[in-house]
């Protein structure tokens, strides 16, 4: 009655054992119930435990695989979880950290390079996606990253490049507009003009206007006077 | 995140840098392999999708809603279109998977290390010069040594993490991405 998955890359092997849920009328090659699980790395201390630390390990580097192709290097899981990933401080690689339910037990510490993370990757690919496993896995779904999340791949000093660019250029600008003359300080010899005041309107001849000089009413013209 | 199904079923159209990421993955998978442009019409007969891409023309077309390539076709790659060139890329990035690792490897010798890098940038760098718009900022960082490097390690982790089971998802979900 006790089945065992086995998965196999290059650098790590997953084992993992259960039983079949045979209240729920799984057949005798599935797993409904996971017992216990092993994973070895190539020169590496072996990794065991319960379905719950199974279930933390895949719930803190899957998101982290699919930020990483998406090229957004950030850190899952805390100190309060039992697994924690997240790219390593030096250089490059990927630093995964296992903590002991045991308060005595320090915390293990393993660096992965981009292989042995992509070999991990595949082997919990594998696990969830085969169908013997018969058994929900709280796994997050893969979802397209939200702007803000993107942005996070960008080095803060280039993302604050253009914005700082731009301030210090109107900065600039504004300056350099304060240090112009006005227009008037340009004329400092013209009398100021005197407030324009209606030209009184003539009652009769000739009518003044700019530019015009007609007489309001032409004289009559006797053709036979001399 | 929501931990209500394992699985993603996403039918939206790529973004327009997710276009660009996945052509550039693909051309990666052409850089890892001298027979990619072979290797990937043989993939998508072998995966279904001859009605889709009856032949290699209509393959290289679908390719070419890229932007950044220098006969580019206006219009919107379909969805479904789409999905078959990720399932094709994630299952050619499967059958790379030992070449990806072994560029990923920090195990493996550093003289060899800088060898298959080397060897790969410059194949990656001369596929993009063959096909690519070199005046586009996307594509000048592939042509820049500097820059390079980094862009290259980043193309081939993407390919790793999108090898395998899961691959498909993760990938797609990336391609998705907002502002990418």
């Amino acid at each position: 009655m006790k089945q065992t998955l086995r998965y196999d890359q290059l650098s790590c092997r997953l084992l993992v054992e259960g039983l079949p849920d045979v209240s729920a009328g799984q057949p005798d090659d599935a797993v409904g119930i996971i017992t216990s699980w092993t994973l070895d790395w190539a020169g590496r201390p072996q990794l065991e435990g319960r379905k719950e630390h199974l279930v933390a390990l895949m719930q803190v580097v899957m998101p982290y695989a699919r930020h990483r192709i998406s090229g957004v290097a950030r850190r899952f899981g805390d100190a309060t979880q039992p697994v924690d990933i997240g790219p390593a401080e030096a250089g490059e690689g990927h630093l995964l950290m296992l903590r002991s339910s045991q308060s005595d037990t320090p915390p293990l510490q393993i660096g992965l390079d981009d292989a042995e993370l992509s070999d991990l990757v595949r082997v919990l690919d594998l696990l969830r996606m085969d169908p013997r496993l018969q058994l929900p896995l709280a796994i997050p779904v893969s979802r397209p990253l939200k702007l803000r999340e993107v942005l996070e791949r960008t080095p803060l000093p280039q993302r604050l490049a253009a914005p700082l660019g731009g301030a210090l250029v109107l900065a600039m600008a504004t300056a350099f507009a304060l240090m112009l003359p006005s227009p008037s300080a340009l004329r400092p010899n013209n009398p100021p003009s005197p407030p324009h005041q209606p030209s009184p309107r003539p009652q009769g001849g000739r009518f003044q206007g700019p530019g015009l000089d007609v007489p309001r009413a032409l004289p009559k013209l006797n053709p036979w006077q001399r | 995140m929501p931990h209500d199904s394992p699985t993603l079923e996403i039918s939206l159209r790529l973004p327009r840098r997710g276009i660009e990421r996945l052509d550039l993955l693909l051309l990666s998978v052409e850089a890892l392999d001298l027979n990619g442009g072979e290797a990937m019409v043989w993939m998508s007969e072998q995966m279904g999708f001859t009605d889709r891409f009856p032949n290699r023309v209509e393959l290289w077309k679908s390719r070419c809603h890229n932007p950044l390539r220098r006969t580019t076709r206006r219009g919107e790659l379909a969805a479904a279109d789409g999905d078959a060139l990720i399932r094709i890329l994630c299952a050619l990035a499967d059958r790379l998977y030992p070449v990806l690792r072994g560029l990923l490897s920090q195990a493996e010798a550093p003289e060899v290390l800088v060898q298959r890098w080397a060897l790969f940038q410059s194949r990656l760098s001369e596929l993009v010069k063959e096909r690519m718009n070199p005046r586009r900022g996307g594509v000048q960082k592939y042509l820049n040594p500097e820059t390079c490097v980094a862009e290259c390690r980043q193309l081939v982790q993407s390919l790793a993490l999108a090898s395998g089971a899961g691959g498909f998802e993760r990938l797609k979900a990336s391609l998705l991405d907002a502002g990418s």
